[in-house]
This record gives C-alpha cells, structure tokens and sequence, in this order.
C-alpha cells in the first residue's frame, strides 16, 4: 500500500520496486491476490491500460480510504515499534526492601 | 499482442492451465481478468529475463511466479480456507458434498435448492431442540415429584387424589409393590433417564449446531462474492476497459 501511495503501478512494477528495495522477499505471483482483496475491499481502484510493450497492464492506485487506512496503520506501527523500542526501568527499590532474609536456626 | 518463440508460449500456456483449474469455483469473469493480469506479467518478466535459452528463462519467470496453487489460493472463498480445522464431523463432510454437488457458482435452481435445503436443517434443528428441551423438562418435573413422594409422601398422595397426577394402569400397579420412599427412589432414577437423554441431545445439538452454522457461513459468503461480482459487473460496463481476445501466445 505505501509503494500505491503515490504513484500506481500494474503488477510487474509492484513487484520490481519490492524486490528492488529489499523490502520483501515473495514469489511474484502472490501480490495478486493481495491486490484483488484490496480493490475488492474498495482501498485500491483498478484500470486497464493499453501497453505499446505487449499485453494491456491492470494499474492500481490507492483510493482516499486506502490512504486513510494506510496512514492509520502507519500510526499504529509507529507506536508499536516505539513501545518495543523503549527501554523499560525496573522501579528503584528502597533500601530495606533489599535487606537480606536471615532465617536463624533453632 | 504476445512475440513468444512456440515452445515458451506451450509452456506459458500450460502453466495459465493449471491456474485456470484451480480458479473453477471463481465466477468466469474474475477468472479471465486475472488470468489476463497474469498472462501480462509473465509476459513482462520473460521479457526482462536475461539469458539465451528461451525455455530456462520461462521457466525462471514461472519459478519466481509461483505454484498455481500459491498464486489462488486468496481468490477461494473464505469459508472454504476456514473448512480445513473443522473437518471430524458429520456436517461437516456433509457441507463438502453440498459443495461437491452444486458448486459454489449455482444458477438460480441450485440457489433455491441450497435456501430449501438450509431451511429444511435449520427446521430439523429446532425441532431437535424442542425435543431435548422437552426431554430435560419432563425429566426435572418427574424427578420433583420423586422427591415430593419421598419428603412429602401425604402430599404426593392428595396430588394423586386431585387426579393432579395420574398413575393408574401397569405403572401404578408396579409401584404399589415398594414402600413410598422407594416409590419416590424409582421415580427418581426414571426421571434422571430422561434428563440425561435432554442433556445428551443439547451436548449433541451443539456440535450440529455449529455444522449448521458453518453452512450458512459458507452460503452467505458465496452470496456476498456473487452480490460483489455482480457489483464490479456493473462498474465495469460503466468503464472503457480495453477488449482483449482469447490469450494467444503464438508469434505472430
């Protein structure tokens, strides 16, 4: 969803700028699905468009709910990874906390 | 239009094949819009395949691509993903053979057929429910009087009198041969007999409960993809999508 942020792409040039940026590591042919579930869920929209290379490409683009929701998410992972990225301080104990437990025989 | 040497295009098309065989539950038009995209990207990516050998570098495209498998297995209906866990009971394996006999494409005959069909079993369930209910009713009932007969056997005896409770014939006769505690014992062992059978039917029902449950899953989730694919239908009538022919791979 972030690579159809700003720009559309069809399949093919979705998959090179994945593979391309390391980003993700997928066999080509499961982005399609994905796709399909996106536009069938109204966060991308699709057209045909002629192509002067060979077959007629499918360009997706992100739809202004697909923005919204891809920004949400992008909070929501913002915080988690900065939840995850803290480091947490046990609190300061006092001193007669720490004081060993003697047990006395007899 | 595709420039495939004969040989890649018979392997390219193959390939389409057996995409196409896992795509038979999907409606006909999704299945050639995404067979289109698909025969565009291997297109693509055989182009930008470096190498001589024109059968290894159709191969190293369908490699990267996929197993048809992988490549579908979205585009099948949810609650046939969901299925798989739930496989160990009757109706379940039942729901399969509905699936196996109309599919999940049904025409509007298989589709009032599959309305009967679920009416009938969700018919057959309530009635199953009054019956068990029925069963734990009378077993709690009879096992109240046990104990009325037991604590309370002069009590018993006017309810008897009122014609409130009526135990004549071989029943009556066969008690008349106990003390009314033991009366009260036997009352209460029968009357247990029925309870467990009303429980034992709910523990039973609650497993056919939710075979029901999943088959009305899987009919509502056939009927939203059908509404959605009617939808798209609509939407792209309204669109000028470009017209394309029956995928060809041959040079031309």
């Amino acid at each position: 969803m972030g690579v159809l942020y700003d720009e559309r792409h069809y399949g093919y040039s979705l998959v090179r700028v994945l593979s391309e940026s390391g980003s993700i590591s997928l066999k080509e042919g499961t982005i399609y699905p994905i796709l399909a579930r996106l536009d069938r869920d109204g966060l991308v929209r699709s057209e045909w468009v002629e192509s002067d290379q060979g077959p007629p490409r499918k360009y997706y683009a992100l739809t202004s709910s697909g923005r919204q929701l891809f920004d949400a998410l992008s909070q929501e992972l913002d915080v988690l990874v900065s939840l995850v990225q803290r480091k947490w301080k046990a609190p300061e104990q006092s001193e007669n906390s720490r004081k060993k437990l003697v047990v006395r025989k007899g | 239009m595709n420039n495939y040497p004969e040989v890649v295009a018979k392997i390219a098309n193959d390939y389409l094949e057996r995409v196409k065989s896992q795509l038979r539950l999907v409606p006909a038009h999704e299945q050639g819009e995404f067979l289109r995209e698909i025969e565009s990207h291997l297109y693509e990516s055989y182009q930008q395949m470096p190498g001589e050998d024109d059968v290894a570098r159709i191969l190293a495209v369908l490699r990267n691509f996929g197993e048809p498998a992988e490549v579908v297995a979205d585009r099948l209906p949810g609650a046939m993903v969901r299925s798989g866990t739930r496989r160990n009971l009757p109706l379940y394996i039942m729901g399969g053979i509905l699936i196996a006999l109309f599919g999940l494409p049904l025409g509007s005959a298989g589709f009032g057929v599959l309305v009967g069909l679920l009416a009938a079993l969700a018919g057959i369930l309530v009635a199953y429910f009054a019956v068990a209910g029925s069963f734990l009713l009378v077993g709690t009932v009879t096992m109240l009087l046990g104990l009325i007969r037991i604590i309370l056997p002069q009590l018993f005896d006017r309810l008897v009198a009122l014609g409130y409770i009526q135990l004549g014939g071989p029943v009556g006769e066969f008690l008349d041969h106990f003390s009314a505690g033991y009366q009260g014992i036997l009352i209460i062992l029968f009357a247990s007999l029925f309870a467990g059978a009303g429980w034992g039917m709910l523990w039973v029902g609650k497993y056919m409960l939710r075979g029901l449950r999943f088959l009305f899953s899987l009919s509502f989730d056939w009927m939203r993809r059908f509404a959605q694919g009617a939808r798209r239908k609509l939407r792209r009538d309204n669109r000028e999508a470009p017209q394309l022919s029956k995928a060809s791979f041959v040079k031309q």
